[in-house]
C-alpha cells in the first residue's frame, strides 16, 4: 500500500495519520481534554500547531480556541504529547504509545510529582475525589475480605480500621493544580506543580463585566469575579497553563508569565529552545546555568577518579 | 571564415572532368557532347572525359590537370556525391587544391539510369547538371576543417547500473570520470531489488560490489545528492555547473559507523523503500549506500543535536551546511537518468491508493526483499496477515492509449520472477494468477523462464481486468477481468493483488533535456540522434544516452548500453582534437537585427544572441543544416558551402532553357536525395524535366529559392524532405521547412499560382519508386496544365514575385 497521510478533524477530535506499509503513527487530539491553553504550539519544535480564536458570542460563555496541526509540518515527535498540562494529545506509534523524544532523551518527561499516602487517609473521607475539577480521581475501598465497600461509616470501628484505601489519579491528564492536595485534611496528596509561573491581572484594564478568563480556566475556583465585577485569581489552585491569557481580549490585562517546568533531566538542544518557549529566555537561562553546573560537577567527579584511579595504579605500580 | 581570400581577385579556371563510368553513363548519355558543352561554360579551361574518374589512372588525370593547368575549380560529372564526394575532395586535397573548391555533378544516378528510354532527354539533363555545377563551384571558397582541442575527461549523469557501468569502462581506459547522482546514493532502481530475471542472483550483492568499485576508482569523483544546474560549451569542451545539495554531514569526516542515527530519536517515511517504512531524520537511504555518508532531513529534524552529542570527535555534523557549487570541465558526457514509476491514483477502478492490499510490483519487490521493511515477508497491509492468493495483473497503465501508449519492456518478466520466487517460496500453499495481455520474454533464457513459471502451476489468464472490488470487513479483493481465451468474464478472489505498473520518463527529464539541449520523444523518453545506427548518440555532440533514460531497458541491456555509450564517450575524449566539417553557418554581424529568432530555430541550440548583441553561432555544436539562414528575416546568415549566392546561381543556371518545361527540385542530402539516387540505382524511369539541387537539409530551402524559381518561370518546384515525425537528420528541420512552406503555398495559391506547381514531398532513402512517382505525377500536371497556362500565370505572378523578392 502506497503511504498515506491523513487528516480528520470532527467536533470529538482532531486525528492525524501516517500509514504505511509497515508502521502506523496516529497524533490524536481529544477536544473534550483541550483547554486551548497553547502550549503545544509553542512546544512543537516544528512549529506545526496553531490556535484559532473562536468568536465571542454576547450573552454566551467565551471559547477556548481551536487547535489547528498542520499536516505537512507535524512528524509525529510527540512533543505536544509530552507537554500538554491535561494530556489531551497522544501520540502513538503501531499502538504504542512509547515516544522516542523521551527514550532517545531529546526531551524530557514532564514529571507529575503526585504522591498519595493512602495510610493517612480517613476511611470516609472522599474529599479528593471531590475536590477533581476534572474528576480524574477515583476512590476505592475494600474491606478485610477484599471485597468493595459501599458505606465505611456503616462499618464497626475494626471493620473500619481494616478498610484499605486506593485513589486512582488518572496522572496523565492531571494539570497538578493541587485542588484536592487543599481538600485533603490528613494531608495525605502531595503534589508539585509541573508548571509554575506568575499571572498578573491589572484591575484597571480588566473590563467590568468581562468573564472571559473564569470561562475557559478547567480549574474551578480559580479565577472568579468579585464583588467589584473584576476577575481575581487563586493562584494556589492555578495549572499556569495559560488558557485565562489567550481568550483575555484586553491586551495587558491579564498576562501569565512561566517560571519552572518539571522534567526529567535530559541534554538537548531541542529541549533547550522549547524550554526557552514555554517560559522565557531569562528563566530559561537559568536553568541552562543550572545545568551547566550540573555537567561541570560530572566533569570534576570524571577527573577525580580518573586521578584517584591513576594513584592508585602508581602505588600498585610502586 | 577564410573570407578574406574571396576578396583576393583571382582568376577562376574551372575543370571539368567526365565520368563514362564503362558504359553506365556513356551507354546512355552522349558523353562527348557534354564535355563540347562544358567547354563553353564560363571559366571552363580545361575539359577531359575519363572512363573511370573513381579509378586511380582517373584521379591521376584530376592531379595532373590542377598541376600543369593550373586548375583552381573542379567539377566532377560522375555519379552521386553521396557515393564519391569524399574520394575526389582527397584527389583534389593531393593535388594541392582546397577540396572544398570542387562540386560533381550527378549525371549517372540523375541522369543515365533513370532515363534510359531517352538519352537525348538524358543528355539534355547532364549538360544542364554541368551547367548548374559549374555555377556553384565558380562561387566556392577555400573552407578549412576546423579543429577545437578536447578535455579528457567526461561526466556520467545518473548513477543507476548504467550510468555505474559507463563510469566504470571509462575509468578504467584511463579517463577521469565525474559521476552526478541526484539522491543520496548511486545504484539507481537496481539497488532496490530483491532478486533479478531470469537467473534470480540477489540484486544488491551482484551490484554493490560494481558501486562500491566506483567509489573507490582512483579515477572516479562522486558528486551524490547533487544537481546539475548548467551546461556549456561543445563536444570536447563542457562546462558543467554541479550543485552540491547540503546534507549537514560533512563527506569527509563521516565514517559510516551510524552511531547518529541510533541516537536520532526522530523518523520519517522512506522514500527509496517507497514509503512501506521509515528512515530517521538522519540516515542513509539503505545500508549498502555509496558513498557511505549521512544526511539530515532538515524538513523532519528537531534539531535536539542528539547526532553532535554521539558524532563526538568526529565532528562531522555541520548543521550551518549550504549548498556547493562546483564547475567542472568534461569532454564528453554520459546520459543515465533512468525512469520512474507510475503510481496509478487516476486508475480508481484498480483502487491502487484506496485499497490497502492493492500494491504495485515495485512495492511487491521491497515486500519480499529479505532486508525490506517487512523483513521479507509478504505481507497484508490491513491486517499483517501473510495472503495466501495473490493476484498479479500486467500493463497497469501501459499499453494504454489513456496512459502510456509503449510497452515497459520489464514487467511482464519481473512479473514471472515474482511468481517463481512466491511459488519457490511458498510452494502449494500460495495461489497465483497472473491476469496478461501478452507474455513478452524476447530475451536469452527469457522464454524457458516463463515456461519455469508454468510449470510450477501459475494460473495465466489472458485479459485486461475492467475493475477490483473489496470487501470492506475482510479487506480481500474481486478482481473482475474477461478471459479473452475463453471469450467469457472471470472474477477470481484475491488476498492481495500486485499491479505491474509503466515505467515513466524520470521526473526532471525536461529540466535536463533543456540544460543539455536534448530532445525527448512524444512518450517523454531521451530521443537518440538515429534510432538504429546511432542509439547512444545525443543529436548533440559528445553527449551519449545508458540505460532506461532513452527508453525503457532491463539491466543486461542497461549495462551493454553502458559500455557502448563509455566507448562511444571515449571516441571522443580519447582525441586531442576533435574535427569539425566547416560547413557550418556564421553570422554576419553587420546584418544581424538582434531578433533571436535563429535561436529558437537552430534544432541544436548552437546559437547564442545576448540581448542588444548580434547572434554568434558556436561553431563546434552547428551540425550545418542551414536552418537558421533560411529563417533570419535580415538575411545575415551564411551557410559555408551551401551558400545563397551558390545555391541562387544553380537555380538559375537550371532554368536557362525553357524554364516552364522544367521541375525544380530541391533536394535534402539525407533522405530525399538518397531517395532519387536509388531511383537511379533501381533503374526506375521517370521523365527528365526535373532539375535537381542538393542541400543539406530541407529546412534550408528559403522562401526566396522558391520565389526565384517561379520568377525565372519554373513549371513546377518540388521540395524533398525527411519524413516526419523523426526521420529528420537535423531533428527537426524538415518541420521548419513544413511551417515555411505552409505559409508560402497559401500566399502563392492566393496570388493565382495553380497549386500543383509547388510541392512538399516527404521522401526517405529506401523510397525510390516513391520519388519517381512523384516526378512523374508532378509531370503530367504540368504537362496537363499546358505550357501556355503556365506562362500566363508567371507573366501575372513576376510582379508580385519581384516585389517579394525585393522586400527581403
Ligand atoms: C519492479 C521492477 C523490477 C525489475 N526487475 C528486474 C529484473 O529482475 N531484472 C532486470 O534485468 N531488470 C529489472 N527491472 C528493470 C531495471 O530496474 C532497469 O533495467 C534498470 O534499473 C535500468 O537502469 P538505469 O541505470 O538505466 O536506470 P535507474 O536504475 O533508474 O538509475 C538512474 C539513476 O539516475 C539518477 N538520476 C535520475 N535523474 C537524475 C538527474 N537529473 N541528475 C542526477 N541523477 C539522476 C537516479 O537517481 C538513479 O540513481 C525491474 C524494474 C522494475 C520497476
Ligand atoms: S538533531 Fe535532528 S538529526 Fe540529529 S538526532 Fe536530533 S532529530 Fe535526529
Ligand atoms: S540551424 Fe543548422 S546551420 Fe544553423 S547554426 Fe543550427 S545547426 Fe548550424
Amino acid at each position: 500500500m502506497p503511504f498515506k497521510s491523513e487528516k480528520r478533524d470532527s467536533s470529538e477530535a482532531l486525528v492525524l495519520e501516517w500509514k504505511m506499509q509497515v508502521k502506523h503513527y496516529v497524533l490524536m487530539l481529544d477536544k473534550q481534554r483541550c483547554v486551548g491553553c497553547q502550549i503545544c504550539t509553542v512546544a512543537c519544535p516544528k512549529a506545526a500547531i496553531t490556535a484559532n480564536k473562536q468568536p465571542k458570542i454576547v450573552g454566551q460563555a467565551a471559547k477556548k480556541p481551536r487547535i489547528d496541526i498542520d499536516q505537512a509540518k507535524c512528524n509525529f515527535c510527540g512533543v505536544c504529547d509530552v507537554f500538554c498540562p491535561y494530556g489531551a494529545v497522544k501520540v502513538t506509534v503501531n499502538g504504542s504509545h512509547e515516544l522516542s523524544v523521551i527514550s532517545k532523551e531529546s526531551y524530557p518527561q514532564l514529571t507529575r510529582d503526585i504522591t498519595v499516602d493512602t495510610r493517612k487517609c480517613d476511611k470516609e473521607c472522599t474529599a479528593c475525589e471531590a475536590a477533581c475539577p476534572l474528576k480524574l480521581i477515583k476512590i476505592s475501598k475494600v474491606g478485610f475480605d477484599g471485597k468493595p465497600v459501599q458505606d465505611v461509616f456503616k462499618l464497626s470501628p475494626t471493620g473500619k480500621r481494616r478498610v484499605q484505601v486506593t485513589v486512582d489519579i488518572a496522572k496523565e491528564y492531571c494539570p497538578t493544580c493541587r485542588a484536592c492536595e487543599y481538600k485533603c485534611g490528613p494531608g495525605a496528596v502531595t503534589i508539585k506543580k509541573a508548571y509554575e509561573g506568575k499571572i498578573k491581572i491589572k484591575k484597571q484594564k480588566c473590563p467590568e463585566g468581562c468573564h472571559d478568563c473564569a470561562d475557559v480556566c478547567p480549574i474551578t475556583g480559580t479565577l472568579t469575579i468579585g464583588s467589584d465585577g473584576k476577575v481575581h485569581l487563586n493562584d494556589q489552585t492555578c495549572s499556569f497553563c495559560g488558557a485565562c491569557a489567550n481568550v483575555c481580549p484586553e491586551p495587558q490585562a491579564l498576562t501569565l508569565e512561566r517560571t519552572k517546568v518539571l522534567h526529567s533531566q535530559v541534554h538537548s538542544g531541542a529541549w533547550n529552545k522549547t524550554l526557552e518557549r514555554i517560559t522565557s529566555p531569562d528563566y530559561a537561562a537559568k536553568e541552562f546555568t543550572a545545568q551547566a553546573a550540573q555537567i561541570r560537577r560530572k566533569i570534576v567527579d570524571k577527573r577525580f577518579i580518573v586521578e584517584e584511579m591513576k594513584k592508585n595504579e602508581r602505588t600498585r605500580i610502586d | 571564415m577564410n573570407a578574406q581570400e574571396s576578396t583576393k581577385p583571382q582568376e577562376l579556371r574551372v575543370g571539368v572532368f567526365v565520368c563514362h563510368c564503362g558504359l553506365n553513363i556513356a551507354g546512355t548519355v552522349d558523353v562527348h557532347a557534354v564535355s563540347e558543352y562544358a567547354k563553353t561554360l564560363p571559366d571552363v579551361v580545361f575539359v577531359k572525359e575519363n572512363r573511370y574518374t573513381c579509378a586511380d589512372p582517373g584521379q591521376e588525370e584530376i592531379r595532373k590537370a590542377i598541376q600543369t593547368q593550373n586548375l583552381n575549380r573542379i567539377v566532377v560529372a560522375a555519379c552521386s556525391p553521396r557515393m564519391h564526394e569524399a574520394t575526389f575532395r582527397r584527389t583534389v586535397a593531393e593535388a594541392g587544391l582546397n577540396s572544398f573548391l570542387y562540386e560533381m555533378a550527378n549525371i549517372r544516378e540523375f541522369a543515365s539510369w533513370c532515363h534510359q528510354n531517352d538519352p537525348a532527354a538524358a543528355t539534355e539533363r547532364a549538360k544542364d547538371a554541368v551547367r548548374m555545377a559549374v555555377a556553384k563551384v565558380r562561387l566556392m571558397q577555400p573552407l578549412q576543417t576546423i579543429e577545437v582541442p578536447v578535455t579528457n575527461k567526461a561526466l556520467v549523469v545518473g548513477g543507476g547500473i548504467a550510468g555505474i557501468n559507463a563510469a566504470l569502462d571509462l575509468a578504467e581506459q584511463g579517463y577521469k570520470v565525474y559521476m552526478l547522482e541526484n539522491s543520496q546514493s548511486i545504484g539507481g532502481h537496481m539497488a532496490a531489488l530483491d532478486k533479478t530475471f531470469p537467473t534470480l542472483d540477489c540484486s544488491i550483492c551482484i551490484e554493490g560490489p560494481k558501486m562500491v568499485d566506483c567509489a573507490r576508482h582512483p579515477n572516479i569523483t562522486i558528486f551524490a545528492n547533487s544537481e546539475l544546474v548548467k551546461c556549456d560549451g561543445y563536444v570536447g569542451n563542457f562546462k558543467v555547473k554541479i550543485r552540491k545539495n547540503p546534507r549537514y554531514v560533512i563527506a569527509e569526516k563521516c565514517t559510516g559507523c551510524g552511531e547518529c542515527k541510533d541516537a536520532c530519536p526522530i523518523e520519517y517515511p522512506n522514500e527509496w523503500d517507497l514509503n512501506l517504512g521509515t528512515r530517521k531524520a538522519i540516515s542513509v537511504p539503505f545500508d549498502q549506500t555509496v558513498p557511505l555518508v549521512y544526511s539530515i532531513n532538515k524538513d523532519y529534524c528537531i534539531e535536539c543535536f542528539k547526532c553532535i552529542d554521539v558524532c563526538g570527535a568526529r565532528d562531522a555534523i555541520d548543521f550551518d551546511q549550504q549548498p556547493e557549487e562546483v564547475e567542472i570541465d568534461v569532454g564528453a558526457i554520459v546520459v543515465s537518468t533512468g525512469f520512474d514509476i507510475y503510481l496509478p491514483y487516476d486508475m480508481p477502478l484498480l483502487g491502487y491508493g484506496k485499497y490497502p492490499n492493492v500494491v504495485t510490483s515495485m512495492e511487491f519487490e521491497r515486500l519480499i526483499l529479505a532486508a525490506g521493511p517487512t523483513g521479507g515477508k509478504v505481507i497484508r497491509q490491513s491486517d499483517g496477515q501473510k495472503p495466501r492468493r495473490i493476484a498479479f495483473i500486467q500493463c497497469v497503465g501501459s499499453r494504454d492509449k489513456e496512459h502510456y501508449p509503449y510497452c515497459s519492456n520489464y514487467c511482464c518478466m519481473y512479473t514471472l520472477k515474482h511468481v517463481v520466487q512466491l511459488k519457490e517460496k511458498y510452494k502449494e500453499n500460495i495461489e497465483v494468477y497472473v491476469f496478461y495481455m501478452d507474455i513478452r520474454s524476447p530475451s536469452k533464457g527469457y522464454e524457458e523462464f516463463y515456461d519455469r513459471a508454468r510449470e510450477r502451476s501459475v494460473n495465466f489468464i489472458r485479459g485486461r481486468v475492467s475493475r477490483i472490488d473489496e470487501d470492506p470487513a475482510t479487506h480481500n479483493l474481486t478482481v473482475h477481468s474477461e478471459d479473452s481465451l475463453l471469450g467469457q468474464p472471470i472474477e477470481i478472489e484475491a488476498d492481495m493483488v500486485v499491479l505491474a505498473t509503466a515505467s515513466i520518463p524520470k521526473k526532471g527529464s525536461e529540466e535536463v533535456a533543456r540544460i543539455l539541449n536534448l530532445s525527448r520523444d512524444a512518450d517523454g523518453f531521451f530521443m537518440e540522434a538515429h534510432p538504429k545506427l546511432k542509439p547512444l548518440d545525443a543529436p548533440t555532440d559528445g553527449i551519449f544516452f545508458a540505460g532506461a533514460c532513452a527508453g525503457l531497458k532491463d539491466i543486461p541491456y542497461s549495462v551493454s548500453q553502458g559500455s557502448g555509450a563509455a566507448s562511444r564517450a571515449a571516441t571522443v575524449i580519447s582525441k586531442p582534437k576533435w574535427k569539425i566539417e566547416p560547413i557550418i553557418s556564421i553570422v554576419d554581424e553587420e546584418k544581424c537585427k538582434r531578433c533571436g529568432i535563429c535561436v529558437s530555430k537552430c534544432p541544436y541550440g548552437a546559437i547564442r544572441q545576448e540581448k542588444g548583441q548580434p547572434a554568434t553561432v558556436i561553431t563546434a555544436s552547428c551540425h550545418g543544416c542551414g536552418t537558421c539562414v533560411a529563417e533570419c528575416p535580415s538575411h545575415a546568415i551564411t551557410q559555408m558551402h551551401f551558400t545563397d549566392a551558390q545555391i541562387l546561381a544553380q537555380i538559375k543556371a537550371a532554368l536557362q532553357d525553357k524554364p516552364e518545361e522544367k521541375i525544380l527540385a530541391f533536394l535534402c542530402n539525407w533522405c530525399s536525395y538518397a531517395g532519387a539516387d536509388l531511383a537511379g540505382t533501381s533503374r526506375c524511369d521517370y521523365p527528365a524535366s526535373v532539375r535537381a539541387i542538393r542541400v543539406m537539409c530541407s529546412g534550408r530551402v528559403s522562401r526566396e529559392f522558391i520565389l526565384e524559381a517561379l520568377r525565372l518561370g519554373a513549371g513546377a518546384v518540388l521540395v524533398g524532405a525527411c519524413h516526419l515525425p523523426y526521420d529528420c537528420h537535423y531533428i527537426n528541420g524538415n518541420y521548419k521547412m513544413k511551417d515555411r512552406t505552409d505559409a508560402l503555398k497559401a500566399t502563392l495559391t492566393k496570388l493565382g499560382l495553380s497549386p500543383e506547381r509547388f510541392r512538399v514531398e516527404y521522401v526517405s532513402a529506401a523510397e525510390g519508386i516513391h520519388y519517381a512517382e512523384v516526378i512523374k505525377e508532378i509531370d503530367g500536371q504540368r504537362r496537363a496544365l499546358g505550357k501556355e497556362k503556365i506562362q500566363t500565370e508567371n507573366v501575372k505572378l513576376k510582379p508580385f514575385l519581384e516585389n517579394m523578392l525585393k522586400h527581403k
